[in-house]
């Protein structure tokens, strides 16, 4: 800065002008580098590390799904199949299974979930006192780690001595297995999801609602409109925006989930209860590859998803952008 | 800021620490690693077998890493194939090992080390070593031949006879195991015959020689006969609703143990430790008989050296020392594994051992009788994957699937897994 | 906003609603206590223990012995707090950059940092894990766990919205007319009002790597674990004593219980401020 300064207030001496005009040049070089060129360096440290970290293991992985690699067979990881892995992962019942049960525990865990959490945001919307330890009572959940969630949940869901089914006993006549059990298991795996994730979700609907001006309310109040008429023509849709961001990030992490049914299989196979009755696409993913040992087939079932996420991605961003220009 | 300061402080603090942490001092001692699964070598609070190797070795010392055994056996292959992380010993399951054969560059050969490998029957030699016999990848810790573990209270309240003589005499074959389950079951209220469908299974098929994969090393399990029988045996007890559907290793299997939910159990050598320890309560309930058929083995495991280690030397001794004779002993007598040598079977620590938990039954004789008639069973690639496969099918009839489904889809997983594997 | 009047809560049953719902939320953590203060037969037993029983101590510090959790929780604390600086000092830059500064490829640089989001890290693991431990050789090492993730996409892309909202491009253009270098200028004028935004991404990135499992699981062992990878282990024994498991998940679970009830107002200020700007 002293720099600059001094020369700012530095006279003009007309002998000195070429010098002068030269470190001008060479300034104003510098800042028209700095203004084209800095930004690239503010990214750089992210896309640099994500290139090795991320990018470079991504397409790693493609070159591997291209092979019949497995480590029990030396020299396999040279043996190239092309697309053929490919081929055989959308002839394959498990995969099949494995996509209907990732969509519907994603169903199961995203629709209550984003329901429960506008509800609960609604409530917390209104004037209340210990709103503090309100709004951290519901976002306890959110800090416990999903070990934690799927080892204490575990217990809750065991068959013959768990909690719920203890609870449940005056009203079915055997005890619910849990994990073996199509729609039991998804619902199980759902509830640690939705356990985990709805006070999240409910602070952020929240933060939504407080930006909505109260005079609509007053003045729909006014016009007699009820309680819930209110909600449902004022507050649903001033959140529209938060709710297909909310739709869209839970979407993309009920693809990907994994770490629940992996934790809710106590076997530890991989299989996801013994007919893989919650076995994720993931899930599917990490049994070929690690405990199968076909690093190429699960190199496939990577890219597979991937490629699935971003449809869903992009149909999404399409959708979104359908509704906001409808709105305009 | 006050948070972003608290953030700040704590990663100023916690890069010191990594700064600090990161090395061990050099004072001459070398340390070995060790990774091992389930009981291996010491119980959770109790590393004697260390302690006195340490004492006798100077200047080495022994740190063991325990894990569950599906992420033990997954990080072992994401170590070799990688090529570093593995530890200087690393422990391989009996099912898995297949798994590691044809990785046989990435283990130090002790066929090169100077091990007497006659001092184990030829079939546990040959489950570690490559197809052409001249590698061998482990040296065997115990061996995991059956017997059936049964409840006598249980037994006595169903109106069965509970000395253990009288109870081997009740089931030479398979299907009159079943046939005394129908007996039993139904006498004694939510208790089952047995614990899961799968072990019926592995029991059945401990006393054939081919079963997933012939001696050519061909898939057979689809048309071998001895399978789909042990299958069929095995769904009509299920059907006959006599057994308890615990899944292995599950919590609901180990509160099963606790609550006595089931009165038999499919019993290798190493599973009077696990009941010592899962449910020490039924200390005295429990008899140890014959297995029906005679024969078989579950379980036993083998310790491994990867090559890529950098005390290879150090590592290979303390291996043989680790499956030596007098160690297998003493973890015989204290958890209950079974020593794979077959010399000290006869030896008098072994022959004459009785396990006062178990009513003082003769563990020391009935595992070695079920060790000298089993065959020495083929095992392929993916005989493990086969064998949690069957497991978790068999499960899955115990849940009310159709046993038809189950067979077909278990043959298509196991088609798909063995294709490559 | 801070003058905006909230409609006022009606009836008792919305404290009602919410309260059972706050009991939700609770519950399975006071559960875990009830199950740690018992022996190992309470999980057996029907009806099952709802109040806690009188050897929650006993169990803490024997799982705490058991289970490595000294050296784990000091891991965690390394783990967690090397990677949120990193990823709020990393972020911070790149959001500044896709905020506020022109520059060729800008739309289609951040349309990437979007789409990376997408990549679940189970995906390339065999690739990664060859590259950590055979490249750079840090098998069992906490770097091994901290290099890959000192960078986060949803940071980059939280740090762009807080920024492109919070700061005006006046501040900007004056500086420029002052003559100071981008970098002054992010130095002096960016980073102050970076903070509050900055400290909600480090807080929900802590957050995430104290809670992370897979990664490390991988990597690190029973010697050298995180928190997450210690109460994993505590449930691998054969002989598995439930008490302890749940005893392990008090232990991992306590100090975020700690940070939230220290930090609890900055931590939901942050969630609901990062998602109107966002």
């Amino acid at each position: 800065m002293t720099a600059q300064l001094q020369d700012r207030g530095a006279p003009v001496d007309p002998d000195r002008r070429p010098a002068v005009s030269r470190r001008q040049a060479w300034r104003s070089r510098l800042y028209r580098w700095d203004l084209k060129g800095s930004p690239y360096l503010y990214i750089f440290p992210f896309f640099g590390l994500f290139a090795v970290f991320g990018l470079f293991p991504l397409v790693y992985t493609a070159v591997i799904s291209t092979t019949a690699w497995s480590p029990r067979k030396p020299g396999s990881e040279d043996v190239s199949v092309g697309l053929d892995n490919y081929g055989k992962l959308l002839a394959d019942d498990n995969f099949h299974n494995a996509l209907i049960n990732t969509f519907g525990i994603g169903i199961v865990s995203t629709v209550p979930q984003l329901l429960l959490a506008l509800g609960i945001a609604h409530l917390l919307n209104y004037k209340l006192r210990g709103r503090l330890f309100l709004r951290m009572g519901v976002l306890v959940p959110y800090i416990t780690s999903v070990a934690a969630v799927a080892l204490i949940f575990n217990q809750i869901f065991a068959r013959d001595f768990g909690l719920l089914n203890w609870f449940l006993q005056p009203f079915v006549e055997n005890p619910i297995d849990w994990r073996a059990e199509k729609w039991a298991s998804w619902l199980a795996v759902s509830a640690m999801v939705t356990w985990h994730w709805t006070g999240y979700n409910a602070l952020i609907y929240l933060a939504a609602m407080q930006t909505i001006p109260y005079e609509l309310y007053e003045s729909a109040s006014i016009d007699g409109a009820s309680r819930w008429q209110q909600f449902w023509h004022i507050t649903i849709p001033s959140l529209r925006p938060t709710i297909i961001f909310t739709v869209i990030v839970s979407t993309i992490g009920a693809l990907q989930l994994f770490a629940e049914p992996f934790l809710f299989d106590t076997t530890r196979n991989n299989n996801g209860g013994p007919q893989r009755e919650f076995q994720t696409v993931v899930l599917y993913l990490y049994q070929q590859f690690w405990t199968n040992g076909r690093y190429g087939y699960g190199a496939a079932i990577a890219w597979t998803l991937f490629l699935v996420t971003v449809v869903i991605a992009l149909v999404n961003f399409l959708l979104v952008r359908r509704i906001r220009s409808a709105d305009d | 800021m006050r948070n972003s300061g608290i953030v700040a402080t704590l990663a100023g603090l916690a890069l010191a620490l990594t700064a600090c942490g990161s090395d061990a001092g050099d004072d001459g001692t070398t340390t070995l690693t060790i990774n091992v699964f389930g009981d291996n070598f010491s119980l959770p609070d109790n590393r004697a077998l260390y302690d006195e190797y340490e004492k006798a070795h100077k200047g080495i010392k022994i740190v063991e890493n325990r894990s569950d055994f599906g992420t033990h056996h997954q990080n072992l292959q994401a170590r070799l194939t990688a090529g570093s992380g593995a530890a200087d010993i690393e422990l391989i399951e009996v099912g898995q090992v297949s798994g590691f054969i044809g990785q046989t560059d990435k283990f130090v050969n002790f066929k090169d080390e100077s091990v007497d490998t006659t001092q184990w029957t030829d079939a546990i030699v040959q489950r570690a070593s490559s197809a052409d016999g001249g590698t061998l990848i482990g040296l065997p810790t115990d061996i995991g031949g059956l017997a059936m573990c049964y409840r006598t209270d249980l037994f006595a309240q169903a109106g069965l006879p509970t000395t253990r003589d009288e109870v081997s005499a009740l089931w030479p074959t398979w299907e009159q195991y079943v046939e005394v389950g129908k007996q039993f079951t139904g006498t004694v209220a939510d208790v089952k015959w047995f614990d899961a469908g799968g072990h019926v299974f592995t029991g059945i098929l401990g006393n054939e020689e081919e079963t997933y994969y012939n001696a050519d090393g061909d898939l057979i399990v689809e048309d071998n006969k001895v399978v789909k029988d042990a299958w069929d045996l095995t769904v009509d007890a299920i059907k006959a609703g006599q057994s308890a559907a615990l899944a292995e290793f599950s919590p609901e299997w180990n509160t099963g143990f606790q609550q006595g939910q089931f009165a038999t159990i499919t019993c290798p050598a190493w599973m009077m430790g696990y009941i010592q320890g899962n449910a020490p309560d039924t200390k005295g309930k429990w008899d140890i008989a014959k297995i029906p058929g005679g024969s078989g083995n579950w379980g036993g495991s083998y310790v491994t050296v990867p090559s890529q280690g950098k005390n290879i030397d150090a590592s290979v001794e303390l291996a043989k020392w680790l499956t030596a004779p007098e160690q297998n002993i003493k973890l015989f007598k204290s958890i209950g594994n079974f020593p794979s040598q077959s010399s000290t079977w006869s030896s008098t620590e072994v022959a004459d051992f009785t396990s006062e938990f178990f009513s003082g039954a003769p563990a020391g004789t009935i595992y070695p009788e079920s060790l000298e008639n089993a065959p020495s069973q083929v095992v392929g690639p993916q005989s493990g994957v086969i064998g949690n496969t069957f497991a978790g099918a068999l499960n899955s009839v115990e849940q009310g699937t159709d046993p038809n489904e189950a067979w077909d889809s278990a043959m298509e997983d196991i088609k798909a897994a063995a294709g490559e594997g | 906003m801070a003058r905006r009047r909230a409609p006022d809560a009606g009836r008792f049953g919305t404290y009602a609603i919410l309260f059972a719902i706050i009991v939700f939320s609770i519950f399975p953590l006071y559960w875990s206590i009830v199950v740690s203060s018992r022996d190992q037969s309470a999980i057996g037993s029907y009806p099952p223990p709802l109040v806690p029983g009188g050897s929650l101590w006993d169990n803490l510090s024997a799982a705490f012995e058991q289970g490595n959790f000294g050296l784990a929780l000091t891991n965690s604390v390394i783990v967690a707090g090397t990677i949120t600086v990193a990823v709020v000092f990393t972020s911070t830059l790149a959001g500044f950059a896709f905020a506020k500064l022109a520059f060729r490829g800008r739309n289609g640089l951040f349309t990437a940092v979007v789409a990376t989001m997408l990549v679940p890290t189970q995906l390339a693991i065999i690739p990664l894990y060859i590259m950590v431990t055979q490249w750079f050789g840090w098998s069992n090492d906490l770097r091994g766990v901290i290099v890959p993730a000192l960078v986060s996409a949803f940071g980059v892309f939280f740090m762009r919205q807080y920024l492109s909202s919070a700061m005006p491009t006046e501040l900007l253009e004056a500086g420029r007319v002052d003559g100071a270098s981008t970098l002054r200028i992010y130095w002096n004028v960016v980073l102050p009002i970076a903070r509050p935004g900055a400290a909600v991404l480090g807080l929900l990135t802590f957050i995430t790597y104290w809670n992370d499992l897979f990664w490390p699981l991988i990597l690190l062992n029973t010697q050298n674990p995180t928190v997450q990878v210690a109460i994993a282990n505590t449930a691998s024994g054969i002989e598995v004593d439930y008490s302890l498991v749940l005893a392990g998940t008090v232990i991992a679970t306590f100090p975020m219980l700690i940070v939230f009830l220290l930090l609890g107002r900055q931590i939901i200020g942050g969630i609901m401020q990062g998602a109107v700007k966002g």
